[in-house]
């Protein structure tokens, strides 16, 4: 389904800040995968994510999605086919828009946005049924701006707006990093019932080992641009924490104190 | 009274561009200064060769959004900085229009025009105020139309949040462009009118008039709210007649005319720095504070009533 094919990127090259942020990487998901990306701070996990939604170009290599080589095409271009969510709980939401205006936006990825009402009845009741998924009473606010949500409601919104017009491609970059343990909790829960429910192919980052062994069918640590573990489904289960930084320790030759790991 | 009602509404019209550009695509548009002469000489022009002054007008519309085009183009695909694209078109708009009218001004006097038409059917008075007032709202109501499609709302989030609605596969250079040449387009319209109001084109009538654009939202939004679209428009429609009847009355207590690029430039001052004035803040606040109050009062006496119908 998706396919990142001996990628490599150097970001300010020729100079001193000189940073080798992908180094021939190399990543294929069938359709339905669900994989989790760890590793330390500029260990390349975002670069992959904003290399695969077209945020940044390349050095070399190719980018293949449901079989189409789409390394040539712009950021909005390839967001026709790839959902994501990001990071920043402001990010996936537009703050002066209300609810359902968002959700309309949301409903029209991929097709040509004309002169016909964004918000009709028909869709009112489409969107309001969707919103019920979350369990945040948000069904009830639909004409409240998104700017007056909480960070953890705005970003239960922006995954089910990512989600909504089922993208080929689900890109997750530490959507839930920003927010308290209990909204993380719901919005990893929401997380593994969307892709599950619509089979999605995902590509998650985090930075909480528990939650990259908890969600998903395949583990993927990375280290200075390069993947250095890769861990399908049965591994996966049986593994620990523990395991993992071990893991990471014997592959790199050396301990890793699990702060850094953990952050 | 009359003739500053009847033109503030055709600002209303140049208004609503800035409006379009200034809060909702959040781009401060300086080419208006030059779109807004290139609508005024294109449909002079026309209209001293007999054409149609209801398509002459149409036509300073298509002029007006093809320099919105222009700065559009400058900006997303040879990015210039928006400020520096909107300056760089407004000057080279000045040869253009001396070119399009062959002078530096046309003058259209016995000339059949749309204010002529207006005149014919409402003299100059009340009737002549109300038929503009609903033109003015015909064009209010469109861009609330235009604001709530698909279309209008990708524009909207353009301004609001770039990076959320290209991840949702739109283009935000063509929703600059498109949202510059509406409002150029608009704005060129409005010159039309205006030059057939005032019976002549000429090249310097759009100097400064970023400063009436800014002016009328800034004013209006600050008078009249902008809660929703549909608030924030009439806000911007009523903030362009009550910036007209102002300088109206500056004028009638004998200010001299001349002085009256200053007086726009620091009403647009004033407007911007009271807000971060700690103690306008504070009166803002509580006056925010007692609406709250008055909500909760509200609020409170709503939920009472059935309580009392049971005691």
């Amino acid at each position: 389904m998706l396919s990142v094919s001996h990628v490599s990127k150097t970001f300010f090259p020729g100079t001193v800040n000189e940073r080798r942020a992908l180094v021939d990487v190399d990543l294929h998901l069938q359709e339905g995968d669900f994989v989790t990306v760890i590793g330390s701070n500029g260990a390349g996990k975002s670069t992959v994510l904003n290399t695969i939604a077209g945020r940044i170009q390349q050095d070399s290599g190719t980018v293949t999605l449901d079989g189409a080589d789409v390394s040539k095409l712009k950021e909005h271009q390839r967001a026709a086919q790839v959902g994501r969510v990001f990071q920043d709980p402001m990010a996936g939401t537009s703050p002066n828009l209300t609810i359902e205006e968002n959700l309309a936006l949301a409903d029209k990825r991929g097709a040509a946005r004309g002169l016909a009402l964004g918000v009709t009845r028909a869709k009112r009741t489409r969107f309001a049924e969707a919103l019920k998924v979350l369990e945040l009473g948000l069904e009830d606010r639909l004409k409240t701006k998104v700017g007056l949500l909480s960070g953890g409601q705005r970003q239960a919104l922006s995954l089910l707006m990512a989600t909504f017009s089922r993208p080929k491609v689900l890109l997750l970059d530490e959507h839930t990093a920003a927010l308290d343990p209990q909204r993380a909790e719901l919005v990893t829960r929401l997380t593994t019932k969307v892709v599950q429910e619509q089979q999605l192919t995902t590509l998650m980052v985090t930075h909480n080992m528990a939650q990259a062994l908890q969600v998903g069918n395949r583990l993927i640590m990375m280290h200075e641009g390069r993947i250095i573990l890769d861990v399908p489904e049965q591994e996966k289960a049986q593994l620990t924490p523990e395991d993992l930084l071990s893991e990471f320790a014997k592959i790199k030759g050396a301990a890793l104190d699990d702060k850094t790991m953990l952050q | 009274m009359i003739t500053a009602l009847e033109l503030g509404l055709v600002y209303a019209i140049v208004a609503l561009g800035v409006y379009l550009t200034f809060r909702i695509l959040n781009f401060p548009d300086l080419t208006v200064d030059g779109s807004f002469t290139s609508g005024a000489a294109t449909a002079a022009i026309l209209i001293t060769q007999q054409v149609n002054p209801f398509l002459a007008t149409a036509a300073a519309f298509a002029v007006g959004s093809l320099a919105g085009l222009i700065t559009g183009l400058l900006h997303t695909k040879g990015n210039i900085n928006g400020l520096l694209a909107g300056i760089l078109t407004m000057i080279g708009l000045y040869s253009i229009n001396l070119r399009i009218m062959g002078g530096a001004n046309v003058p259209l006097l016995n000339q059949d025009t749309v204010i002529s038409g207006l005149r014919e059917v409402a003299g100059v008075g009340w009737t002549s105020v109300l038929i503009l007032a609903v033109v003015a709202l015909c064009f209010k109501l469109a861009i609330d139309w235009f604001l709530h499609t698909d279309a209008g709302l990708a524009l909207q989030a353009t301004g609001d949040n770039e990076q959320m609605i290209r991840s949702f596969a739109v283009s935000t250079d063509r929703m600059k462009i498109v949202g510059l040449m509406l409002s150029n387009g608009l704005v060129g319209l409005a010159g039309a009118v205006v030059a057939q109001h005032q019976g002549f084109a000429d090249i310097g009538m759009g100097i400064g008039l970023i400063l009436v654009g800014l002016a009328s939202v800034i004013l209006g939004q600050a008078i009249f709210g902008t809660r929703v679209v549909v608030q924030a428009t009439l806000a911007v429609v009523l903030g362009a007649v009550v910036y007209r009847l102002a300088i109206q009355f500056a004028l009638n207590a004998g200010l001299n005319p001349n002085d009256m690029k200053l007086m726009s430039a620091v009403l647009v001052i004033v407007a911007l720095l009271l807000p971060q004035w700690k103690g306008f803040r504070r009166i803002a606040q509580r006056r925010r504070g007692r609406s709250a109050l008055q909500a909760a009062a509200k609020a409170t006496l709503t939920e009472d009533a059935p309580g009392k119908k049971v005691g």
